[in-house]
């Protein structure tokens, strides 16, 4: 065994362990200590919410509910700030103009559009989605602009000598030289979008949702039910942050030697 | 072929305390460099030898004069006139042999063309094993014998070299000077080569221009009467370079003595190598 994969299951050992350890810490204080179960429930009731809700559908239908609105969301937020970026970085007059609004609306969380959206539309299906496109679409055109700011300059003297001008330039040479970059924006861009989604779906009464879950469980003072929404939330946020963006985003910086 | 460069100046828009004024950068200045000459620019720093070269390029545009090849007028920058920059520039995303491809790519050469001469610039860098290898896993040297490749892959009519090997330690440098003398004895191509580097310069060139203090001009044209190839150790070097040597001090205490606070003066050298005196 090299002594890398060693490592590594030792890693993953203690790893175990500890929350073995944390799980029957829980246990053990909640039942011994006597801490209330409807205020903090042990781990095996937590554990016994989840398979509830899993077996009756409402868990699948929650998580695929919620991905679908952040698949549409986070789609057009993605399209419209790349696209905000690229025109902020690229013309004079448009980073002139809305250049100070874009940083100004970046900065303010867009859950404070709900009581606006309550007001124009209601919490309907729209609402939700342009929370979720606000909270996004901001932080890419950001990120997108100074991804292409930032691409050192001896790429576009490299690209004027071989030859590669306007169009072929960007899509050759300048796509690449600010992907790693842009990826970083993209990252952003969805974590900011999960938390707005999440928060919009707490408000929003008539549908399903994985922040609607902790709704209904805190709706009939299921403790343990909240508590499972909440690992819920965390493993799908943690998959999607780690296991796709964080997987993407190593490979292209290992590909361009920017990390071991 | 000749590279005509007739009467061309350049000045810069300078930031001094008492507010913006232009500052004369270059020139004017008049130079042809025939055919297969290789050409070595040298000067102070700051005289403009690179802003020659980058009008040379095409990437800047001459506030007087005009810069033509083969009597036609150069208006932007192209593969006709491929440039070596201080950094190799290669593209991360690419392999190496990929990277020597691109340009000509671009110009609509099939695959299995391009990739054959990619890979005989490759073995004239010696580097046809790392073909498949990312940039990231060469070292300096080694990437900057790609970039070098990379611009004789496009077959241009002017190479440019902005002091190529200014940023690699002595050693690699030694080593790739050796390397472009060959591949020039190979090529015969046209070469434009900036440095500050007075024993590059004598090495490689056969003629070497030395320019003024800003606005660089003309100091002197001398032609490095050296048949190829050189040994890197010849005295003859040594002394032609030590010649050489005296002339750019000069222009180089000229950029000093403004630069630096008024209590300034060059340091005086010993005339006389061996002391008289001295009991041998």
């Amino acid at each position: 065994m090299s002594s890398a994969i060693r490592m590594f299951a030792k890693k993953l050992a203690v790893q175990i362990v500890f929350a073995g350890v944390l799980l029957l810490a829980w246990e053990a204080i909640v039942k011994v200590g006597g801490v209330p179960p409807y205020l903090v429930p042990p781990p095996t009731s937590v554990f016994a919410a989840f398979v509830d809700m899993a077996t009756s559908g409402i868990l699948w239908q929650s998580v695929g509910l919620s991905l679908y609105r952040m698949a549409i969301g986070y789609g057009v937020s993605l399209v419209l700030g790349t696209v905000l970026g690229i025109l902020l970085a690229r013309s004079w007059f448009v980073k002139t103009t809305a250049g100070s609004v874009v940083l100004a609306l970046q900065s303010l969380p867009s859950i404070c559009w709900l009581p606006f959206a309550l007001l124009w539309v209601g919490i309907d299906e729209r609402a939700i989605l342009a929370v979720v496109v606000l909270g996004a679409t901001f932080a890419i055109a950001v990120a997108t602009e100074n991804a292409i700011r930032n691409v050192p300059p001896i790429y576009l003297k490299v690209g004027q000598v071989l030859g590669a001008k306007g169009f072929v330039f960007a899509r050759d040479i300048l796509f690449f030289a600010a992907l790693p970059e842009w990826l970083g924006g993209m990252k952003l861009g969805w974590s900011f979008a999960w938390r707005s989604l999440m928060a919009a779906e707490l408000i929003r009464k008539d549908s399903l949702g994985m922040g609607r879950l902790l709704e209904i469980g805190r709706s009939f003072n299921d403790v343990p039910m909240m508590l499972a929404a909440i690992l819920v939330i965390i493993v799908v946020g943690v998959t999607v942050d780690w296991g796709v963006f964080g997987t993407i985003e190593t490979k292209v910086r290992r590909l361009y030697g920017l990390q071991k | 072929m000749t590279l005509e460069v007739d009467n061309v100046s350049r000045t810069y828009l300078g930031i001094r305390r008492n507010g913006t004024q232009q500052v004369a950068a270059l020139g004017p200045l008049s130079l042809t460099i025939p055919s297969r000459e290789f050409f070595a620019v040298l000067g102070p720093s700051g005289c403009g030898k690179s802003t020659l070269l980058n009008v040379i390029a095409g990437f800047e545009k001459p506030d007087t004069g005009r810069v033509t090849l083969d009597g036609k007028p150069i208006m932007s920058p192209g593969p006709d006139r491929a440039v070596v920059f201080q950094e190799p520039g290669l593209m991360p995303w690419l392999t190496v042999r990929e990277n020597v491809e691109y340009g000509l790519k671009l110009r609509g050469i099939k695959a299995h063309e391009r990739r054959e001469r990619a890979m005989h610039f490759l073995k004239m860098v010696h580097l046809s094993k790392y073909a498949e290898a990312r940039p990231h896993e060469l070292s300096g040297g080694m990437r900057q014998r790609v970039a070098i490749a990379r611009a004789l892959a496009l077959e241009p009519r002017v190479l440019l070299m902005d002091e190529p090997f200014s940023a690699l330690d002595a050693q690699t440098r030694d080593l790739l000077h050796d390397e472009l003398q060959r591949i020039w004895i190979e090529t015969h191509v046209t070469v434009v080569f900036v440095t500050h580097n007075i024993n590059e310069a004598v090495y490689l060139a056969d003629r070497i221009l030395l320019m003024t203090a800003p606005p660089g001009r003309i100091k002197r044209l001398v032609r490095v009467p050296f048949a190829r190839p050189r040994q890197k150790t010849s005295s003859d070097l040594s002394i032609f370079a030590t010649m050489l040597q005296k002339e750019i001090k000069e222009e180089v205490d000229k950029v000093a003595s403004r630069e630096f606070d008024p209590d300034w003066t060059p340091a005086t050298r010993s005339e006389v190598l061996v002391d008289p005196a001295a009991e041998i």
